[in-house]
């Protein structure tokens, strides 16, 4: 006894132990989901963004242009492939416009309200990246735009490519986007994004709950009819629930199987974003959002 | 003196911006996920086994926050506790100031499993990384490990040089 007395009047001890269980309150109080950051916080994101601003993009054009001169083999390639998809997105375009026409004449005919009509009205906002976090326990993205252009927490975020993360917390000039890699059905505070397959919408219904970090893949679960579902097809968020918008395109089916209690099924699904080599990002504003 | 201490503070937080921003195009693709390597962190080591190991202790502190803050995913804390904890814990070991330059890269390659260690520790402590240990060794630690080696030698003769004369200007019996 008199040994542990002496033990705890060890200054240094003492210290740390006080720091450990500090420590522990801070990393528990954060952990949650918190709907504003305090203005210290926001302020080191802002200045340290600012900073970041200055060296990423340039060294973004030195890196494109080495990039550049080893990809020049592949160009004629590509070029061919681009054409091809130019003419098929000029014969869909028409396609496109004819039947956008008749639904906007239904919808009137039907007296969609306006907040029914505008739902799936989402808008686009470019933001840059300006610094990247790769741990791979916790993968964080920095973007150039925050609440002043009125970003809000949970809004998705997508590349060129796919859906890439969830926007996690927001400052006035940056924001946070905690990618998709972070996903996990275990987790209380990361939801899962209801998904189906292209053209597939009123057949194939799944959640995607967990990312994989082993194989790089996502898992779509609660498949109940995986009939429907084949390999290669394109997944997209399906905008069930009104929170997460719909059409955001995932990755693509590489393999089904049965569930894990054998009653639905799961698919493997490949994603569609690459996670690398960061540039332009969109945040997709939804109407709702955007009235508030 | 205090001119250069602030300067080389100045210089660590340029690293910090490095670290995130440039660093990522200097990877390859493949590796882009599994090399993250914490030069702010490794520096500090430096700090705090030629200097004293109570600089090391704040400066891991302030740069651990200052890296939560930033790259604000899932939680706060991790960063800092680790690397206050770990920085403190290597200027506790060298019993002089004049460590040699193969026992210091022992220290880095220490300092390093430690550090990504803790993190990983606090991470399935809270229960958002659910993979066991070995996978994170192998999959980013062991990696991890070379790149901060590579980069402790590449710093080793200048950042050591500038501490040695911070601390020789200092009265002598202030240097414990």
């Amino acid at each position: 006894m008199l040994k542990l007395f002496k033990l705890l009047g060890n200054k240094r001890l003492f210290v740390l132990l006080i720091g450990l269980i500090l420590f522990i309150a801070v990393m528990g109080f954060t952990l949650g989901s918190r709907t504003n950051l305090s203005w210290p916080e926001k302020f080191v994101k802002d200045t340290v963004g600012f900073v970041q601003n200055v060296f990423y993009k340039p060294a973004g054009y030195i890196a494109g242009f080495f990039e550049d001169i080893s990809n020049l083999h592949a160009l004629q390639e590509e070029n061919e492939q681009l054409k091809i998809a130019l003419a098929h997105y000029t014969r869909d375009k028409a396609h496109y416009n004819w039947i956008e026409q008749e639904n906007v004449w239904l919808k009137d005919e039907l007296n969609f309200t306006l907040e029914q009509k505008e739902m799936y009205n989402y808008t686009w906002k470019i933001a840059q990246v300006i610094s990247v976090n790769d741990d791979p326990l916790n993968r964080t993205v920095v973007v150039n735009i925050g609440a002043r252009e009125g970003v809000k927490e949970g809004q998705a975020v997508h590349s060129a490519e796919g859906l890439v993360g969830v926007v996690s917390h927001v400052s006035n000039f940056t924001s946070t986007v905690k990618l998709l890699t972070a996903m996990d059905a275990l987790d209380p505070n990361s939801n899962g994004i209801a998904v189906t397959a292209e053209g597939k919408a009123n057949e194939v219904f799944g959640v995607i709950e967990s990312y994989d970090k082993a194989s790089g893949t996502f898992l779509m679960s609660r498949i109940e009819d995986p009939k429907a579902l084949a390999v290669h097809d394109t997944i997209v968020s399906s905008g069930i629930g009104g929170v997460f918008p719909r059409g955001m395109i995932i990755g693509e089916v590489t393999d089904i199987q049965v569930g894990e209690y054998g009653l639905t099924y799961t698919a493997t699904i490949k994603p569609a974003a690459s996670f690398t080599d960061w540039k332009e990002l969109f945040i997709v504003f939804t109407p709702e959002a955007e009235k508030e | 003196m205090r001119r250069r201490k602030s300067i080389l503070i100045l210089l660590l937080f340029l690293l910090f911006i490095v670290e995130g921003t440039i660093l990522p195009w200097l990877i390859p693709t493949a590796w882009q996920t599994r090399i993250v390597p914490h030069l702010v962190y490794i520096a500090i080591i430096f700090f705090s086994v030629y200097e004293n190991r109570h600089t090391g202790l704040v400066l891991g502190l302030c740069f651990g926050l200052l890296h939560d803050v930033v790259y604000y995913g899932a939680l706060i804390g991790a960063y800092s506790f680790a690397m206050g904890l770990c920085c403190y814990l290597l200027g506790l070991l060298p019993r002089s100031r004049q460590t040699p330059l193969p026992l210091m890269m022992i220290l880095v390659l220490i300092g390093s499993l430690l550090l990504d260690s803790t993190i990983f520790g606090t991470y399935s402590l809270f229960g958002l990384v659910h993979e066991p240990y070995t996978w994170a060794l192998m999959n980013h630690i062991i990696p991890n490990v070379f790149v901060q080696f590579l980069f402790a030698l590449i710093i080793y003769v200048p950042l050591r040089r500038q501490l040695e004369i911070i601390t020789k200007r200092r009265s002598p019996e202030e240097k414990n």
